[in-house]
């Protein structure tokens, strides 16, 4: 029988919008990054739990007190509440991977959590803070890197991870992303749905319809440039359920973030040492949730084209591509360095 | 193989970058920058007294300039503003610290409680009584029990009416039984001048919805007196005792104005609820033989404020605004008989 403590490695995507972890026992789960805790006495009864996370809080809101306790990526600042909301997501996120905090079983964990490019250095604080106890050790890195790391893309390659909070980019040229070869945009999957709502707001004025449907609509039917088949959805008008048609709200939605992705696209190529661009150009790799929208990975080629040309390729598994970078980052570390990282 | 080399050196980066940030020191690629900065700094301490020293030199050659003009009017102006304002801060009186106090600290007194007893009012004490409690769940569906609901209420109606200046007590504050005697003993030693015991309804035909108030007096529709039964179910009387102890009561003062009193809060609770539920239909007030009420000193009422067998209601139970409509329903109705009784000069009793 071996005396050696046995540890469990961790990957962890915090995302505004939903949070994934990818742990070295084979588990992977996501959950929506929602928080909530039951109203009052009645809610406490009748949904028999302390607090509810992901889905099944989204399901039971009108009974609790919500929180999104991510906002572009970051721990909301200053609210004790989203800080204790992180501390229950993160929590939930191991239990699902199978850590037990309160009935250890003797398992280190050591977790790699990922925060956008450009995140300060109070909000990574503010990530050790709500993982103190969660985990023995911690290391954060910036969710692109994680990215790249996981598709093993370091060398001459462009990384565009669309969340719901953040745009990140961030250029791998072999070494440490530095502030210069990092974005982080604050146009994302949030900024879609907003544009969506007050575009179909203004478009149909009768039309009842809450943040969480327009979310659903834009996860089923997102695309930039033509549409394959007119976007029908069904929503009460008057009381009375009616199909409207938002093809061109949807469209309009979507090419809204595309102004500002491919500026700061082509400066970042830019930036690059000139005999690398073109290599880096036909490497540039879109991840995340909104990565998704269809015929945006054509459309970013169609920019290029202005620079030379190139290629992107969309990741196959947008919902844990960070979370298993994560993971691979945590098991290719030293035992020896996962000392010096106490959480 | 390069790239696991690659991959060597990223992590080693990661590493240091994440130590650096545990130990909270600027990030490595920053440290120069930092460094830079704290040089900066040290030049100009070390530049600041030359620079005073220089500045202090220049101000006494400008004033020995404007000594000539010292006694215009407007060098007199000039200088009275710091001989005002030096003398403001000295001890010299009451009125000046005062002034000194608001200038200085800007602070204002913590607030206070308003006493109720300030206020002409009737009906100052008020007890609120959750129907039900502990093993007594009263009605249920789909996961609501009219013993939290009732609690639920209640609380809310606790913290308007405080908010109103009424002293207000509760007959239970958690879910625990209470016998129906107990109750009314409370209210009568507590010197309460109402008492409302909240409950929600269970009527057979599931689609009728609506609202309706009770005070003690004799009925004999049967509807009622099988409602009082079940209400009275934990009290230790059959209907007949009651009806036997009722008879030597009905008569007098406190039966009309717990009429009164159930007369308010009913329409209250109607004219509220039916902005909310169109559906929701006024059953009235009635006059049954409720044990909770029979032993109370004070005008008391007992109000079904919504009907748990209907789907919708209980749908709306569920619905944290619409328990908190009903409370501020119970408080307006409450407050509107406090307020016609303060009119008419009664205690209410």
């Amino acid at each position: 029988m071996s005396n050696k403590t046995q540890v469990l490695n961790v990957g962890i995507d915090l995302g505004t919008s939903r949070s994934s972890i990818s742990s070295s026992n084979g588990q992977r789960h996501v959950v929506e990054s929602y928080v909530g805790w039951p109203l009052d006495m009645v809610a406490r009864k009748v949904l028999k739990k302390p607090v509810l996370i992901g889905r099944e809080a989204l399901d039971n809101r009108p009974m609790l007190d919500l929180y999104r306790p991510l906002e572009e990526g970051l721990i909301k600042d200053g609210s004790e509440k989203d800080e204790a909301a992180v501390r229950e997501l993160l929590r939930h996120l191991l239990a699902l991977a199978g850590v037990d905090r309160e009935h250890s079983n003797g398992l280190k964990v050591r977790a790699v959590v990922g925060v956008p490019a450009e995140a300060l250095r109070v909000n990574k604080q503010h990530v050790r803070k709500a993982m103190k106890d969660a985990a023995d050790s911690l290391m954060i890195v910036s969710e692109p890197f994680a990215v790249a790391y996981g598709l093993e893309a370091l060398l001459h390659t462009m990384i565009i991870d669309i969340g719901a909070g953040t745009t990140d980019f961030c250029v791998m040229n072999g070494r440490l992303p530095t502030e210069d070869d990092q974005r982080t945009l604050t146009q994302a999957g949030d900024f879609v749905d907003e544009q969506l709502v007050r575009l179909v707001r203004e478009h149909h004025p009768q039309a009842h319809f809450s943040i969480h449907m327009v979310r659903g609509w834009k996860e089923e039917s997102s695309f930039v440039g033509e549409p394959r088949s007119p976007v029908l959805v069904t929503v009460p008008v008057n009381g009375k359920p009616t199909s409207i048609d938002i093809t061109q709200e949807m469209r309009q939605a979507c090419e809204s973030i595309l102004p500002s992705l491919v500026e700061s696209m082509l400066d970042l190529l830019s930036r690059v040492q000139p005999e690398f661009q073109e290599k880096v150009r036909q490497n540039v790799i879109l991840s995340g949730g909104t990565g998704l929208i269809r015929g945006l990975g054509p459309r970013l080629e169609q920019e290029l084209r202005a620079v030379g040309g190139g290629r992107v390729t969309v990741v196959k598994d947008p919902v844990y591509v960070g979370s298993d970078g994560g993971l691979a980052i945590a098991q290719d570390a030293p035992d020896s360095d996962w000392e010096k990282l106490t959480a | 193989m390069a790239n696991d080399r690659l991959k060597r050196r990223l992590l080693r980066e990661l590493v240091r970058e994440n130590v650096d940030l545990i130990q909270g020191g600027p990030a490595r690629r920053l440290r120069r920058q930092h460094r830079a900065r704290q040089v900066a700094r040290l030049c100009v301490l070390a530049l600041l007294p030359l620079g005073l020293l220089g500045s202090s030199r220049l101000l006494s050659t400008l004033a020995a300039d404007r000594s000539s003009a010292a006694g215009t009017p407007a060098a007199l102006a000039a200088t009275a503003g710091p001989v005002r304002a030096s003398s403001a801060f000295s001890p010299a009186g009451p009125q000046q610290a005062a002034l000194m106090l608001a200038s200085t600290s800007q602070r204002l007194p913590e607030p206070r409680p308003i006493d109720a007893s300030l206020f002409p009012l009737a009906v100052r004490k008020v007890m609120i009584d959750p129907g039900h409690g502990g093993m007594s769940v009263g009605t249920g569906t789909s996961g609501l029990v009219e013993k939290n609901l009732t609690l639920d209420i209640a609380e809310r109606l606790r913290r308007i009416l405080a908010q109103r200046s009424f002293t207000v007590l509760m007959t239970r504050e958690e879910d625990r039984p209470v016998a129906l005697a107990d109750r009314a003993a409370l209210a009568n030693r507590a010197g309460a001048d109402i008492f409302v015991s909240i409950h929600l309804n269970w009527i057979e035909d599931r689609t009728a919805r609506g609202v309706e108030t009770y005070y003690l007096g004799p009925t004999d529709d049967p509807y009622l007196t099988q409602l009082a039964a079940a209400e009275n179910r934990d009290s230790g009387y059959s209907m007949a005792d009651l009806r036997g102890i009722l008879d030597g009561i009905y008569a007098g003062v406190r039966e009309d104005n717990s009429r009164r009193l159930a007369e308010s809060v009913q329409a209250s609770l109607f004219r509220s609820l039916r902005k909310t539920a169109p559906e929701v239909t006024d059953r009235g007030v009635k006059a049954a033989p409720f044990i909770v009420l029979l032993s109370t000193e004070m005008p008391a009422i007992l109000a079904e404020v919504s009907c748990l067998s209907n789907e919708e209601e209980a749908r709306q139970l569920a619905r944290p605004e619409y328990r908190q409509h009903i409370a501020e329903a119970l408080a307006n109705g409450i407050g509107a008989y406090a307020d016609s009784t303060a009119r008419s000069g009664e205690k209410g009793i």
